[in-house]
């Protein structure tokens, strides 16, 4: 309950600052919709098995079925100085002892190869830091404000953004940094 | 200024290609008289049968020694893999197969699966495989891995800690879950990866998460139900620690009332580190349990000023109680993440024309201490690999003489400190020859610089506030396998390697000893001169370490994990996009072209002649 009730506090803040999102409803997936209505449905045939549904979107990787964070858009897009923001929140929160100077993997993996375990778009990396993961990511959601959270979003987008550097290469000159 | 201790070797090593083939002759001299003379194990012999291998280190003086001589310096040029086997787990396999009637037991790292494998039949098929409960979590709350450091055996049992923070006990024939007890507290960082000693009844265990802001320490469980008997920690109260009217410290510095609180400012104990994440001896005469503790947290110096009371030393306790007896700082106040957690191997020898009741460590921070373990009283401590952050230990005190300008400091950058924080050897074990009297030590031979800032406590995240990148120390070779004179603190020869030795050793009866490397070979060398006799490429670097037993068909095999990983290995075994050369990260300019030897494995390997 009490996750529910930041959750729209959280989304009262993105919709004062982002422009152009719509309500909450209409931010839920379709998929979400749609499996709610063949659980409906199955339960009305009474444990039949049910009929074949053509849902694409099921065997694609990487769909938030909940919470509709994928949806979301970081007001802070493309601003250097909440990057470098974000950039001095992520030594202050300990994210780099985890995930390594400039994020380039330690304990925890690396966020500067543009390659996201739970996604890279703005809502996947907000409900990652938000909500934490299953593998030892901490849920930041309501213990520090969301707009440090949009600020720490810019900063690991920016990490591997544009850089056409291998996570290899890219690890030889930062990971050093880290040593442990 | 560096100190460079490269001994030469001038023993004569004539009789170093004699050898014996009779298994029985496991004490003769294999190859002439010791190199020490009159050192011996300090312990009785291990239970279980001389083929055997019930815990860890084997014995509880933690020698890594076997009596089986079979396999000798002559013909271990004819060693062949016999077989092999899967774990199906790609991180760093540490630890040791354990071999109890006529069944191998494996632990692989996170998720801690266990298999039991039938040694007597065709093809070595399971008698059973359990896979525990163990939270997801754990996986980003280990700093160095989701590594395991294997089970202890006893009546029937067979137990290990899993990585989010319970212990367990299976069945060993049925591979039942017989019980399991949560130890440690993965919210507040919290894990365990150390390998349990069975004493008695008793079951000890040891935390880890000394990058987490833990507040380190030690319990005994009851082998029948896992009921706790008793906890003591290492930082906080005499009383938390187990400190009474048993506690006789050799040193004058190591006495007062509640050091775990007053060598520390304010509340910072209670974050302080600590943990027991290393290996554990037992001197069944005097009834001790030898531990180590970890590094004070954070590595930022400047937020814990004081000695930090009782991080980075090594602690005796009566395995009954728990209670304290004596301590010894190794490093006060840590300033360069020196743990103290290594092994302290148990060994009865002369030192200075006296014998004594001796213990062996071969510390993070470069130097070999050898002490005694009925006092803590340091006897010996002499540099082991290139070392220049002390320039001497202190013997009427114990304490290091620091060199200055390697003292790291809040916002300053401290260049090129050797050892490195991976230490001149880190968890991976040394161990100890009767028949020659020397220790054998997998060491690194890496420095480091160091630049520490502010850091906030919030837990179960890294409590660290510093980087400390790495490079190869002096000389072209990154790691070396030494052999030790603990009598008289000196190597007696080396083997040097590309990469830092990340396995433990294993050294039997036959002269032998065997160790292996990151980059995936598998060793064999001559425990007197350190001739390379046998050397076998496995599929994966070798952080394990290498055990032998007697197989039900009477002939001795050698059994080793293979898998990369462990804290050296971490970054080398996270996962990479399938774009890249290779399917291994490098770790930055530590181990450049360690990718070019070796990828992600978890096998055990098993050889015979």
């Amino acid at each position: 309950m009490r996750d529910a009730l930041s959750f729209i506090a959280l989304m009262v803040t993105i919709c004062s600052c982002a422009k152009g999102i719509d309500t909450a409803e209409a931010r839920e997936p379709d998929i979400v919709r749609r499996a709610a209505a063949q659980q409906v449905q199955q339960t009305t045939t009474g444990g039949q098995q049910p009929g074949f549904i053509q849902h694409l979107e099921n065997i694609q990787p990487g769909i938030s079925l909940h919470g509709g964070f994928a949806q979301l858009t970081n007001p802070f897009h493309g601003d250097a100085g909440k990057v470098r923001e974000g950039a001095s929140l992520f030594v202050s929160y300990n994210c780099m002892d985890c995930h390594g100077a400039d994020g380039s993997g330690a304990m925890g993996p690396s966020l500067a190869d543009n390659r996201f375990h739970f996604g890279g778009t703005d809502g996947e990396v907000f409900q990652s830091i938000y909500e934490g993961r299953p593998e030892g990511m901490p849920a930041w959601g309501g213990r520090i404000p969301d707009d440090q959270i949009w600020r720490l979003v810019a900063y690991v987008q920016s990490l591997g953004a544009g850089k056409d550097v291998s996570t290899e290469n890219f690890t030889g000159k930062t990971i050093q940094k880290m040593g442990h | 200024m560096r100190i460079s201790h490269i001994f030469v070797v001038s023993l004569s090593v004539a009789a170093c290609k004699q050898v014996g083939t009779n298994a029985d002759t496991t004490h003769a001299a294999v190859g002439g008289a010791p190199i020490v003379a009159d050192a011996r194990i300090g312990t009785p012999n291990p239970p279980g049968a001389e083929g055997e291998w019930v815990m860890p280190a084997r014995d509880y003086a933690s020698s890594r020694y076997s009596t089986l001589a079979q396999i000798t310096s002559g013909n271990a040029k004819n060693l062949r893999a016999a077989w092999t086997f899967s774990t199906g787990v790609l991180r760093g396999h540490e630890g040791q197969p354990l071999v109890v009637n006529k069944t191998m037991y494996l632990v692989t790292p996170y998720p801690n699966v266990a298999y039991a494998i039938d040694l007597t039949q065709s093809g070595y098929p399971l008698k059973w495989k359990y896979r525990p409960d163990n939270a997801q979590q754990a996986v980003g709350t280990a700093c160095c891995d989701v590594v395991n450091r294997g089970a202890a055996y006893s009546d029937g049992r067979l137990v290990y800690n899993l990585l989010d923070g319970h212990t367990v006990a299976v069945d060993a024939e049925s591979g039942k879950q017989l019980w399991r007890v949560q130890m440690a507290d993965l919210q507040r960082g919290e894990t365990i990866t150390m390998a349990p000693i069975i004493v008695k009844n008793r079951v000890i265990v040891g935390s880890s998460g000394g990058e987490m802001g833990v507040r380190g320490w030690i319990a005994a469980l009851d082998l029948a139900t896992g009921r706790e008997l008793w906890r003591a920690y290492n930082t906080g109260s005499d009383a938390d620690v187990k400190i009474g009217s048993r506690f006789k410290p050799f040193y004058p510095t190591e006495r007062g009332k509640d050091l775990g609180i007053t060598s520390w400012p304010g509340d910072a104990w209670k974050i302080g580190g600590g943990a027991v994440w290393g290996w554990l001896s037992y001197d069944p005469t005097l009834n001790l349990v030898y531990h180590g503790t970890s590094n004070p947290g954070p590595w930022n110096q400047d937020q814990r000023p004081g000695d930090n009371k009782w991080t980075c030393a090594i602690l005796a306790r009566d395995a009954d109680t728990g209670e304290l007896v004596w301590a010894f700082q190794v490093t006060p106040h840590d300033l360069w993440d020196y743990d103290a957690v290594n092994e302290n191997i148990l060994v009865d020898m002369p030192v200075k024309g006296q014998s004594r009741k001796a213990l062996v460590h071969f510390d993070r921070n470069g130097f070999a201490y050898t002490l005694d373990r009925q006092t803590g009283e340091v006897l010996l401590a002499q540099p082991f690999v290139p070392m220049n952050w002390a320039k001497y230990i202190n013997l009427q005190t114990g304490r290091p003489e620091v060199d200055t300008s390697k003292a790291t400091k809040q916002g300053k950058l401290v260049k090129n400190i050797c050892p490195s924080l991976e230490g001149g050897k880190n968890q991976q074990p040394a161990a100890f020859s009767p028949q020659t009297g020397l220790f054998y030590v997998p060491t690194n031979n890496l420095c480091m610089d160091f630049q520490s800032r502010p850091v906030s406590y919030i837990a179960g995240t890294p409590y660290i506030g510093a980087n400390a990148p790495e490079t190869g120390g002096p000389g072209d070779y990154k790691g070396e396998f030494i052999a030790w004179d603990a009598s008289n603190g000196r190597k007696v020869w080396g083997i040097r390697e590309p990469f830092p030795v990340w396995s433990g050793a294993l050294v039997t009866a036959g002269n032998v000893v065997f160790y292996g490397t990151l980059d995936g070979w598998f060793k064999a060398a001559n425990a007197r001169t350190g001739e390379v006799l046998w050397q076998f490429k496995v599929g994966s670097g070798i952080v394990g370490n290498p055990m032998t037993y007697t197989g039900p068909d009477g002939k001795q095999y050698i059994a080793v994990y293979s898998g990369i990983g462990g804290d050296m290995g971490l970054l080398i075994a996270g996962d990479v996009a399938a774009n890249l050369p290779f399917d291994v990260r490098e770790r930055g300019t530590t181990l450049p072209d360690l990718a070019k030897y070796t990828s992600w494995g978890g096998m055990l390997y098993v050889f015979s002649l």
